[in-house]
């Protein structure tokens, strides 16, 4: 009897194991395809740890958020990263490295530097579509660089969103004046001479143009030319923090009513942070929503959600956490398309699909549906640094460049 | 077992090969360079390249800090002159690898005689912070002069190429690199073997007594210098080969630093000392990023906390190197020869 008893329980035990191991395995079954891996070479240390660390968050978050989803047409995404130290040489070893060990349709380039300096095998391999850190206006270029994209508008798109806004600030029928103050480097100097032809263009005079190292801190000669001219506006580009600070407290002090205004890298929190009450008033330009903006969407909520549940400690996240997260979004779409579309998942046919996104939602990523132009998104809005509140508010529309 | 070399002679004392031992050694380390690129995956050819291409570089600064004992931190602007000759004359003549690559080495070595000419009168820090100067000075060039070197954008190079073959890949490019890396520490080598290379060698240990003992200062510090800078810019031209763009950014002064560091690392004034060097330099955070990869399954956070360790741990380890081998890897190197020489003896 106890024997009967003992067998029949073995075999329910049993049967229960299995059928709790179909249960476990079922989602398992779901995402049995092949990984779909993203790959990048990612600056966890250098000089652009800074962001390099909130980039690599991005991207990981946005690859498990992706899998919860049941992955990209049911295959399971897996993300493949090495640290670069944000040098061109690691980047390209860690490039060789991911892509000689797995099949990698989408790779994150951490530099201008690195994306320039693999175009010519990436375009030889055909097998890899790439973005990244930059926005370089040379990436745009689709004969040199067919298979490389730019998750936001270029620097000089940039550049153009910032003017149009300036154009609307004039006073009695006047067009405000401006300078464009940037850094002695290929990325400081990538947006000026369009930026120029733009303003002219407008009718926007650049009464002033200062080049001066990333990072300096004495400026006060600059600053004089500056106090000459007077401009309404201006503009730095190629910083991420020095010598903003410097020329914006210095004119101020010296009862300049002139505006201060930047480009991607150098309108995040870190400015606040480290600027305190000085920062407020600041703007620039932003293609994404910020972590902590007034707006919602099912996506932004979504990054929002994954971020606190990674992570629940980190609060408020910085732009490259954004960034990273919306080049996965869009390698995702794109991926998606060219599957969908029934093709290879070649840098060719990913490229049709990216060239296709026409008016799409990115759930509040962006707070507008964006269009691709020449491989980037030229969209982006003016955001204005409320010091009270720590944040930055947005005081322009979502401009979108045709 | 071999207990010693008896040098009886100065033929024998000049010998490239001080027994026959070495040169069955040397002899399979050349058919595992040859067989390398067959069985190396791609990251491994490109780290192959990327070794070559700095063992050049090293050799050359090894040449002038290492053996005439005139420092320099004007070694990635050199190699920026080298770099973009190649990609002047790939953009504007039909002129084969061979040619483009003397005549860049050419030219870097007449730019070094002049950036040299200061070593006349200052050494040490001053002669430092002198070629500091012109390099900052090439970068402006570099960067400025952009009808010939398209300004901060750079220019792109088309692959290299001889009697209608053209070099693309790694694969192809590894031999061309690693081919004239062992030629060109060849040549090293018979330098100091030479009176020219003696002549380098005495101003570094005391240039006063060089020059009493007739030695001409002002030919053969400038000499050095060419030679140094020659070897600069024809690593330069490879650069410029291997990733077929230079930009003013692809030469900055922590180049500079890396090629000093791996001489001194490596062993000043010995030529395996740079080799060892400049592999050690190229490697080592390679090796050290395999560290985050084995660990990364077991703690999925580790590239983000090992990524800053990794370079305290690099920076350790040279110092560790300075402090208890200042001889370099070279010396570490005849110390384990010497301990298979003579086992199961002690030395």
């Amino acid at each position: 009897m106890f024997k009967s008893i003992l067998n029949k329980g073995r075999r329910l035990a049993g049967i229960g194991s299995i059928a709790a191991a179909l249960v476990a395995a079922a989602p398992a079954m779901a995402q049995d395809k092949e990984p779909i891996v993203f790959g990048g070479s990612i600056p966890l240390s250098g000089v652009f740890a800074f962001a390099g660390v909130h980039i690599h968050a991005g991207l990981t978050d946005y690859t498990s958020w992706i899998n919860n989803q049941g992955g990209i047409n049911g295959h399971p995404v897996k993300y493949v990263m090495e640290d670069t130290g944000y040098e061109v040489d690691r980047s390209v070893a860690a490039f060789k490295k991911i892509t000689g060990s797995n099949k990698v349709p989408v790779y994150y380039g951490d530099s201008t530097g690195f994306m320039k300096t693999i175009a010519s095998e990436l375009n030889s391999r055909g097998t890899t579509l790439m973005s990244g850190a930059s926005f370089a206006t040379a990436l745009t270029d689709n004969e040199q660089y067919p298979y490389q994209f730019i998750p936001g508008p270029n620097y000089s798109q940039m550049f153009g969103i910032i003017l149009e806004y300036i154009a609307t600030q004039g006073k009695d029928g006047d067009m405000p004046t401006v300078a464009f103050v940037y850094s002695d480097t290929e990325f400081g100097k990538d947006p000026i001479e369009n930026g120029k032809a733009k303003a002219a263009e407008m009718g926007i005079e650049v009464v002033e143009e200062i080049v001066t190292k990333p990072g300096s801190v004495d400026v006060s000669a600059e600053i004089l030319k500056l106090r000459r001219v007077r401009p309404d506006f201006v503009v730095f580009h190629g910083y991420v923090l020095s010598p903003i600070n410097e020329f914006m407290v210095q004119m101020r002090q010296m009862g300049l009513d002139t505006k201060f205004m930047g480009t991607f890298w150098s309108t995040d929190k870190l400015i606040i942070d480290k600027m305190g009450a000085d920062a407020d008033g600041y703007m620039g330009v932003m293609p994404y929503n910020y972590y902590d903006s007034a707006e919602g969407g099912p996506m932004l909520d979504a990054l929002r959600a994954t971020a606190e549940k990674s992570d629940p400690d980190a609060g408020y996240r910085p732009t490259g956490y954004m960034q990273g997260w919306f080049n996965a979004m869009v390698w995702t779409e794109v991926i998606k398309r060219t599957m969908d579309a029934g093709k290879e998942l070649t840098a060719e046919n990913m490229a049709e699909s990216l060239a296709s996104i026409k008016d799409w939602d990115t759930g509040g990523i962006i707070g507008i549906p964006v269009t691709v132009h020449d491989m980037s998104f030229p969209v982006g809005r003016i955001w204005r640094v409320n010091a009270k509140e720590a944040r930055y508010e947005p005081v322009s529309d979502w401009i979108h460049l045709d | 077992m071999r207990i010693g070399d008896a040098k009886q002679s100065y033929e024998a004392d000049e010998a490239i090969w001080s027994s026959s031992t070495q040169k069955i050694w040397f002899a399979f380390f050349l058919l595992a360079l040859a067989a390398f690129p067959f069985m190396a995956d791609a990251y491994l050819l490109y780290m192959g390249c990327l070794v070559g291409i700095a063992v050049i570089s090293t050799t050359g600064l090894n040449i002038l800090t290492g053996f005439t004992g005139l420092i320099s931190l004007g070694q990635a602007g050199f190699m920026g002159v080298g770099g973009y000759t190649v990609a002047w004359l790939s953009m504007n003549t039909a002129l084969p690898f061979p040619v483009t690559l003397v005549l860049a080495g050419l030219l870097a070595a007449a730019v070094g005689i002049l950036v040299g000419l200061p070593s006349l009168r200052v050494k040490g820090l001053y002669l430092a912070i002198a070629t500091l100067a012109a390099s900052v000075f090439l970068h402006f060039i570099f960067a400025e002069w952009e009808s010939v070197t398209g300004g901060m954008g750079g220019m792109s190079l088309e692959p290299a190429h001889l009697f209608g073959l053209t070099f693309q890949t790694d694969f192809q490019m590894y031999f061309i690199i690693v081919p004239l890396a062992v030629l060109m520490v060849f040549a090293a080598k018979n330098v100091f073997r030479t009176r020219t290379g003696r002549a380098f060698i005495a101003i570094r240990d005391r240039d006063i007594s060089a020059e009493i003992l007739g030695i001409n200062l002002l030919r053969y510090k400038l000499m050095s210098f060419a030679l140094s800078s020659f070897y600069a810019g024809v690593a330069g031209g490879l650069f410029a080969y291997f990733y077929r763009v230079v930009t003013p950014e692809s030469f900055p002064l922590s180049m500079s630093i890396f090629y000093l560091a791996a001489v001194i690392v490596g062993g000043m004034g010995n030529l395996l000392g740079g080799i060892l060097g400049a592999a050690f330099m190229t490697l080592i955070p390679e090796l050290l990023g395999m560290l985050t990869t084995a660990l990364t399954p077991y703690y999925p956070n580790a590239p983000v906390f090992m990524s800053p360790m990794l370079g305290i741990i690099f920076g350790a380890l040279i110092v560790g190197f300075l402090i208890y081998e200042p001889h370099g890897l070279a010396e570490i190197w005849h110390r384990i020869r010497r301990f298979f020489s003579l086992w199961p003896f002690k030395n």
